[in-house]
C-alpha cells in the first residue's frame, strides 16, 4: 500500500528552509527557550524540546542519536531505535520541598528527584561546553537542531496511521494528534531523532514550524527569539532571498548528516574556529582547530568547499574588498533574517482573554 | 461461540459471573509481514519474531444493552518500560472484512483497544495491520486484571454493535517484544450466537 503522505496530492510544491550560521551560535538556548515556552508547557511535555542546541563534539540529544539508524540507504528505509524516554533524560521535577520548606536547607541542595528510571542521567543539553580537544588546542561549537522538514519525510513515511504528513504548500512536516495511536515508528524512521514521545498523551510530537506563525506572516520563535542574528528562514526557492543565495548560489550552507538519506531543509553555515597553537604557543595557521574530518563527518565533504568560501571571502574583506556573502552572514538589519515573515507578533489580533472562573464550594455552604 | 444472556454486567473480569459461561481457546497467529502497511515497518521486523501468543480464552456473554467480551491470555514476565501489553476485539463491517490483517480499506473492522497503563478503551476503526482511525468512545470500556502470568481483560460496548457483526475476532500485543499497530498476533473471526 503506498499512500502519498504529501496533502495535498497536488499543486506546487514550496519548502520553507532554515539557515543556522554557527559562526555566531553562542548556545545561549534563547532558541530551545523560546520554542519551551511556546509549544511543549502542558503535562507530558516536561522533556520535550523540539529545538535544542548542543555542544559538538558531544553525545547530543537524545543521547548518542547519530547512532540510533533510521533515514533512508539507496532509497529504502533504514531500521532505526525509538529513543527512550532515559535517552531523551530531563523534565525534572526537583526536591523543591524539601530545601524549602522541610527544614533540611542547610544541609541539602537542589537536584532532580531520582526516580530510578534514567532520566536524571542526562537531558537536552548534558554534555554543554565539554567539545573536544586538549589545551590549549580545545575546540567546541554550538548545534542548534530542530525537526528537518525533509524532503521525504520517512517519518510520515512510516507511520500506519497516515497521522504525519508534509504540506504540500510550505513543506512543513506535521502530524495529526487525533490521528496519531502513538506507535512511535516515526521516532525509529526519523534519523535526526527529533521526534519525542507524550507519554501522558499517548502521541508523538516534534517541531511544527511553527506554522500558526507563519500563516500570519511571522517568523518561528527560534528564530526571533535568537540575540545573535544566525537563523535565517525563507523560502528555499526564492532567489532574491538569502536561504536560496547561501544554500543554493554560494554553496556556504550545507545540511547536517545529507547522508541519512532525507532531504533536511535545515542547512548551517560550518563553523571556522580559531587556529590552532603550537607548543611555543605561536599560532599554526596551516591546520584549523576543529579537526576538518570531524567536520566532515557531521556536513559532508561539502563542508571543506564551504569553509573555503568563507575563508576567501575574508581574505578578500581583509584586502580592502567587499562581499556580499560576509554581508549577509553579518545580517545589519535583523528583520533581513526572516524573507516574508517580518510581521511582529505583538501587532496580531489575538483571541479575547478568557475571563477567570473561581471554582469550588459556593460561599456560605 | 454462545454469547450468554446474563441479568448483571460482566465487566469486571474476576465477577463470579464468568464462571456459569463456556468460552473458546482461539488460535492466534502473526499478523503476516507483507501485509504491514509501510515499508519502514516490514524492513524493520522482517525476520524479527513478533506475534507469539499463540491462544487466548475467550467469553461473551450480553445483558440486552451490552455485550462483555472477556479475553485472558499468557502475558510475557519481561516489563518493557516504553511498550506495554494491548489487546483488542475486533467487529466486521461485513462478509469480506478480515480478522487476521485488521481489516482492508474495503472493508474496515471495528476494532476495541485496550492497552495497559492507558486509561480508557480505544474504540477504532481499522483499514490494515496497524492502520487505524478513531471512531469515538461510543459506550465503549475495558477492565482488566492480571494475576499468575495471565492479563483478563474485560471489554464492554453496545451488544448492537456485536450483533450486527455476527462475528469477533481478537487481537494480542506482547509489549515486552515492542509489539504495536500490525505488529502483533491476530485471530481469525469467531461466530456469535445470541441466546
Amino acid at each position: 500500500m503506498t499512500t502519498s503522505v504529501i496533502h495535498p496530492d497536488s499543486g506546487p510544491m514550496r519548502q520553507i528552509a532554515m539557515v543556522f550560521d554557527l559562526n555566531k551560535c553562542m548556545g545561549c538556548q534563547a532558541c530551545s527557550v523560546g520554542c519551551k515556552v511556546l509549544w511543549t508547557q502542558e503535562a507530558g511535555e516536561e522533556h520535550e524540546w523540539w529545538m535544542t542546541v548542543n555542544t559538538q563534539p558531544g553525545r547530543g540529544t537524545p543521547r548518542d542519536w547519530e547512532t540510533m539508524g533510521g533515514g533512508l540507504k539507496e532509497g529504502h528505509p533504514v531500521p532505526g531505535h525509538q529513543p527512550e524516554r532515559a535517552e531523551f533524560g530531563g523534565g525534572w521535577e526537583f526536591n523543591y520541598d524539601e530545601v524549602f520548606y522541610g527544614g533540611k536547607g542547610n544541609k541539602v541542595h537542589l537536584q532532580p528527584l531520582d526516580k530510578g528510571d534514567g532520566t536524571t542521567e542526562w537531558g537536552m543539553n548534558w554534555d554543554e561546553d565539554q567539545g573536544g580537544g586538549e589545551y590549549p588546542n580545545a575546540y567546541y561549537f554550538y548545534l542548534p537542531r530542530l525537526c528537518n522538514h525533509c524532503t521525504r519525510p520517512v517519518c510520515a513515511e512510516a507511520c500506519p496511521t497516515g497521522a504525519m504528513y508534509k504540506r504540500r504548500e510550505d513543506g512543513i512536516v506535521l502530524r495529526n494528534e487525533d490521528t496519531c495511536q502513538g506507535f512511535r515508528f516515526c521516532m525509529e524512521a526519523c534519523p535526526y531523532k527529533k521526534i519525542y514521545f507524550n507519554y501522558a498523551r499517548n502521541v508523538a510530537q516534534h517541531c511544527i514550524m511553527c506554522f500558526p506563525r507563519l500563516e500570519e506572516g511571522v517568523a518561528p520563535v527560534c528564530a526571533r527569539q535568537c540575540p545573535g542574528r544566525l537563523a535565517f528562514v525563507g523560502y528555499l526557492d526564492d532567489e532574491d532571498g538569502p536561504i536560496h543565495k547561501l544554500v543554493n548560489e554560494w554553496g556556504v550552507a550545507i545540511p547536517l548528516h545529507a547522508e541519512y538519506g532525507t532531504g533536511p531543509n535545515i542547512f548551517y553555515v560550518p563553523p571556522l574556529a580559531p587556529y590552532r597553537l603550537n607548543d611555543d604557543f605561536s599560532i599554526d595557521e596551516e591546520t584549523p582547530r576543529i579537526p576538518p574530518e570531524y567536520l566532515e563527518s557531521l556536513f559532508g565533504p561539502k563542508v571543506h568547499t564551504a569553509l573555503g568560501k568563507i575563508r576567501s571571502e575574508l581574505d578578500k574583506v581583509r584586502g580592502g574588498g567587499t562581499s556580499e556573502i560576509l554581508e549577509t552572514l553579518i545580517v545589519y538589519r535583523w528583520l533581513d533574517l526572516f524573507g516574508p515573515f517580518t510581521a511582529d507578533p505583538a501587532d496580531l489580533q489575538r483571541p479575547p482573554e478568557s475571563v477567570p472562573v473561581t471554582l469550588g464550594t459556593p460561599s456560605g455552604a | 461461540m454462545q454469547v450468554r444472556k446474563v441479568d448483571q454486567a460482566l465487566s469486571d473480569p474476576g465477577a463470579g459471573g464468568w464462571d456459569a459461561v463456556a468460552g473458546e481457546k482461539v488460535a492466534l497467529s502473526k499478523v503476516p509481514i507483507d501485509a504491514q502497511p509501510t515499508e519502514y515497518i516490514r524492513v524493520k521486523w522482517a525476520g524479527l519474531p513478533y506475534g507469539e501468543t499463540a491462544d487466548a480464552d475467550v467469553k461473551a456473554a450480553h445483558d440486552g444493552t451490552n455485550v462483555f467480551v472477556r479475553v485472558e491470555w499468557a502475558k510475557d514476565s519481561e516489563p518493557n518500560a516504553e511498550f506495554h501489553d494491548a489487546s483488542a476485539v475486533m467487529l466486521a463491517s461485513g462478509d469480506s472484512s478480515a480478522a487476521n490483517t485488521m481489516g482492508s480499506t474495503d472493508a474496515p473492522v471495528q476494532l476495541w483497544l485496550w492497552q495497559d497503563g492507558l486509561d480508557g478503551v480505544r474504540n477504532l476503526d481499522g483499514t490494515g495491520p496497524g492502520a487505524f482511525a478513531n471512531r469515538g468512545t461510543n459506550g465503549i470500556s475495558a477492565q482488566a486484571s492480571s494475576a499468575d502470568g495471565r492479563w483478563a481483560v474485560v471489554f464492554s460496548g453496545p451488544t448492537a454493535d456485536a450483533q450486527a457483526s455476527g462475528k469477533l475476532g481478537v487481537a494480542i500485543w506482547n509489549g515486552s517484544n515492542e509489539e504495536r499497530a500490525g505488529i502483533g498476533a491476530t485471530s481469525d473471526w469467531v461466530a456469535l450466537e445470541f441466546d
